[in-house]
């Protein structure tokens, strides 16, 4: 009889089940990132770089929009323009064309969402979506508002998967002051708050 | 085949026959020689197994809820991708180059230039209606099962059409019933 071979271990993203070199391929891999980034950045070396580059961009690149929004699921189509560097190797049908760089396709619109959801009658929380847009790191402006507003904030996958900074309380007419001198590169013309599944300017 | 497989394509499960068992454990040694040395480990003669039925003539043969192999109708057994990929070598490995990966993650069937285009890779000896490991150029690890219905050759020779069929691939009904409970 043969030898007993060993099993291969094989590293499997968590966030979307596949083995990690086929995140690119996988559902979404935008949210397998942070993931990887963590993980497995050996197996997309990009992805690091990309990361920086993107952040370094972002400052110097004329900015439009961020949205802030108030209540359940609206405000969703959160969308940007991604930098033009872009590469392409297969994009997905959905209605965030996000291609596998993770990239967002450029016809976005760039803008943060700020939204107010209530839970449980008195408990609240303030949804922030699209900072990561402008190139605000997503888990430093979760701290800097969670410090601000002295509460909790945490970045979490919104319904629409992509991840935003859910900030315990309502912070909805403080935070549009906040978000603009702490990130000069947000313009206030950017920044809509969703109430009752509409956006509103905040400007 | 899998493409929305789910609980509800498994119209029985059932514990097989001592001799049942023997006769699938033989016919798996038979196609895969490789795993000889496993399979007291992986289908223990000691612990029941599970053949279920589904839809389309498939079985599922299952372990301690665990799919491990699958055949249409007394077609070969063939591992699931999660086994494959802790003993990729008990398969003959064919490879659709890069552009070919998203066709096949969406369960679409192998086609000839896939495999023979610079990124893929044929293994001559691989005979038609035979399983095989596809893999895809850049990648560690395989990305489907398929079945071939061309040799290696004729895939080379002929280079169109449909060469493989794509049985079980990543992210599958299969793929994501790791365990039937
Ligand atoms: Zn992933």
């Amino acid at each position: 009889m043969a030898e007993k071979p060993e099993p291969v271990r094989v590293l499997y993203c968590q966030v979307c089940g596949l083995p990690a070199e086929y995140c690119e391929f996988g559902p979404d891999f935008e949210k397998c990132k942070p993931w990887i980034i963590q993980n497995a950045p050996d197996l997309y070396p990009d992805l690091l770089k990309e990361a920086n580059e993107r952040q370094a961009d972002k400052a110097a690149e004329q900015l439009q929009s961020v949205g802030i929004s108030s209540s359940g699921d609206a405000g969703g189509g959160i969308q940007g323009q991604a930098d033009p560097s872009g590469s392409n190797i297969a994009s997905k049908p959905e209605e965030l064309k996000r291609l596998p760089g993770g990239k967002i396709k450029k016809k976005e619109k760039q803008e943060v969402l700020i939204e107010k959801i209530v839970r449980n009658k008195r408990k609240c929380v303030t949804v922030v979506k699209g900072l990561d847009l402008f190139g605000v790191k997503l888990s430093d402006a979760s701290k800097k508002l969670g410090k601000k507003f002295a509460t909790g904030a945490s970045v979490v996958k919104g319904p629409t998967d992509k991840e935003q900074i859910d900030v315990q309380g309502d912070i909805s007419y403080d935070i549009v002051g906040f978000i603009t001198e702490t990130w000069s590169e947000v313009p206030e013309s950017a920044i809509f708050f969703i109430e009752d599944g509409k956006k509103v300017a905040a400007a | 085949m899998f493409k929305k497989f789910t609980f509800e394509d498994i119209s029985a499960q059932n514990q097989v026959k001592t001799s049942v068992q023997r006769k699938i454990r033989q016919n798996i040694v038979d196609e895969y020689p490789g795993l000889e040395p496993l399979m007291d480990d992986l289908l223990p003669k000691k612990v029941p197994l599970i053949v279920a039925k589904c839809q389309n003539h498939l079985n599922l043969v299952v372990v301690s809820n665990v799919p491990l192999f699958f055949n249409v109708r007394d077609g070969p057994y063939m591992p699931t991708l999660r086994l494959l990929h802790q003993y990729p070598n008990i398969m003959k490995k064919l490879q659709v180059d890069r552009g070919a990966i998203k066709f096949v993650l969406s369960g679409a069937n192998i086609m000839c230039p896939g495999l023979t285009s610079p990124g893929g890779a044929l293994d001559e000896d691989v005979r038609e209606e035979t399983p095989v490991a596809i893999m895809a150029e850049g990648k560690q690890h395989a990305l489907a099962i398929g079945f071939t219905k061309m040799s290696a050759k004729d895939i080379k020779s002929i280079n169109k059409g449909i060469g493989v069929d794509t049985m079980h691939y990543l992210n599958d009904g299969l793929w994501k019933m790791q365990r039937l409970v």
